[in-house]
């Protein structure tokens, strides 16, 4: 994982690729909580939401498990590649478990709750 | 307050993830449940099966009494066969599903559901009236593996077990020295066994049956609930709470195979079963296979024309197939039936889902009829 990662106490991770602009996903925390991954569900490219919106649903054989945004923002990209194949977000090889990308004016306000990786990995131990 | 079975130290060991189910805590996977799920139904699976009850039943009147509770007829067994059970309340609805097993005369044993132990022996002992019956719950001093798969009688013939016991028997028997009874049964859709082992024995039993298994030329691997769900579902093998409950009757549940039209005593539930087996129900089973890309959940609502007609009561991926299943219960239209498509509802959106047969794969395991 990468250390600038910003997380959610439900285990969703933020990175900024350039200004105001994001990466979203779940922590590796929370795929191997899940499990084997069968069934992703992304939003479409444009659409917009706000914090603690639920932006995507992955299921596992055992669940479905709602995902949030971390902060506010419009979807530029979906990572398609997961959404067809979901088991590439248990193949340890592949580095691209991103679910989208998204374009975000939030303050800081809208960050004050998320957590550096340092304090998520103790949160989750 | 979870209680624990006496091979909890070795699924620890073996890393598994601990769920609490029925009020114990149970290992849900220990690699992959899609992993364990295929090496059941290509080579060998164990499963940690102590939280099911065994209960004893004995007297001479034992015989009329099971009579009296079960539509099964009861005088049919044989010393070492067993048969699929329901357990009717009055109105037919189920308190529980059971394997019953004649082990001797007037000497019977009870596999029950874990969760429904304490509320089946005293349901079963208010029935007992003035009959010499004695209800003896050993759940506590047996534990229960379970070796299921394609190679798991080839399994068992390599640890030494020669003669295995004939599809739904059980047998005393003997492995790595120890007695226990081996019962061929399971709840997989394929063939294999059930050992039920005093609890002491257990432990040791478990690993030397893994550490044997590495030997051989196939995977025989430790097999977790989460596979244990996803093979019985795709077996379309009915979980109590889920697909069965005190307001379904073993004909609303598909089990009409299971119950004998020509039985002369009466038993609970009685009337309302042979009412619906001459007239027809107006809620049934069905089996499911989604069309639309989305997976049916315990607990979803099935519609038809825009009218809700039943709700998802067992639902998931089929490891076997790639496609995703249900069972449901609907209204009993007569323009619905194998081939028809209703819609499931899923995060407020229909998706599409074709009725279709069960079981969902071919069961290997020789049928019971």
């Amino acid at each position: 994982m990468n250390e600038s990662m910003l997380c959610t106490k439900t285990h969703e991770y933020l990175l900024e690729l350039s200004e105001n602009t994001y990466e979203v996903g779940i922590t590796d925390y929370a795929i191997e909580q899940l499990g084997d991954i069968v069934f992703i569900e992304l939003p479409e490219v444009g659409s917009e939401f706000v914090k603690n919106e639920v932006f995507a649903t992955i299921e596992s054989v055992k669940a479905a498990s709602e995902i949030y945004m971390p902060v506010g923002g419009r979807v530029i990209a979906v990572n398609d590649k997961v959404a067809n194949s979901p088991e590439l977000m248990n193949d340890e090889t592949n580095e691209e478990k991103w679910l989208v990308k998204i374009e975000s004016a939030a303050d800081q306000v809208e960050f004050a709750d998320l957590l550096d990786y340092s304090d998520y990995k103790e949160e989750i131990e | 307050m979870t209680k624990r079975t006496f091979l909890h130290d070795n699924h620890v060991k073996l890393g598994a993830k601990m769920v609490d189910f029925a009020g114990w805590e149970m290992p849900v996977q220990y690699t992959s449940i899609i992993e364990e799920h295929k090496t059941v139904r290509e080579a060998v699976g164990l499963f940690d099966v102590s939280h099911m009850g065994e209960v004893i039943y004995k007297g001479k009147d034992v015989l009329k009494f099971l009579n009296k509770v079960l539509p099964q007829r009861i005088e049919k067994l044989t010393d070492g066969k067993a048969v699929y059970c329901q357990l009717p309340n009055k109105q037919g609805g189920l308190i529980d599903d059971l394997i019953v097993y004649k082990l001797e005369e007037n000497k019977y044993l009870i596999v029950h559901n874990a969760s429904r132990i304490d509320e089946d022996v005293n349901w079963l002992s208010l029935n007992i009236g003035d009959l010499d019956v004695e209800i003896i719950n050993e759940s506590h001093n047996y534990s229960m593996i379970a070796v299921q798969g394609p190679k798991a009688c080839e399994f068992m013939n390599a640890m030494g077990v020669q003669e295995l016991p004939k599809f739904f028997s059980i047998a005393k028997g003997q492995l790595f020295g120890t007695e226990l009874w081996i019962s061929r049964t399971g709840y997989t859709g394929e063939d294999g066994v059930e050992l039920v082992i005093k609890n002491k024995f257990v432990s040791k039993i478990w690993d030397k049956l893994l550490e044997e298994g590495k030997k051989m030329s196939y995977p025989v691997k430790p097999i977790g609930l989460g596979a244990r769900d996803t093979l019985r579902l795709e077996a379309a093998l009915h979980l109590y709470g889920n697909d069965l409950d005190e307001t379904t009757t073993p004909i609303e549940a598909g089990l009409s195979w299971s119950v004998p039209k020509d039985k002369d005593e009466d038993y609970n539930g009685k009337s309302v079963i042979m009412d619906q087996i001459k007239n027809g129900v107006s809620k049934k089973l069905i089996g499911l296979k989604m069309i639309d890309r989305g997976i049916p959940r315990h607990g979803y609502e099935v519609f038809y024309n825009g009218e809700k007609i039943g709700t998802v009561t067992s639902g998931g991926i089929s490891p076997t197939s790639g496609n995703n299943i249900a069972m449901a219960y609907i209204k009993n239209l007569d323009n619905l039936t194998v081939g028809s498509t209703i819609q499931v509802l899923i995060r407020e959106k229909y998706y599409n889902a074709e009725i279709v047969k069960r079981p969902f794969v071919e069961k290997r395991n020789k049928t019971n009829i």
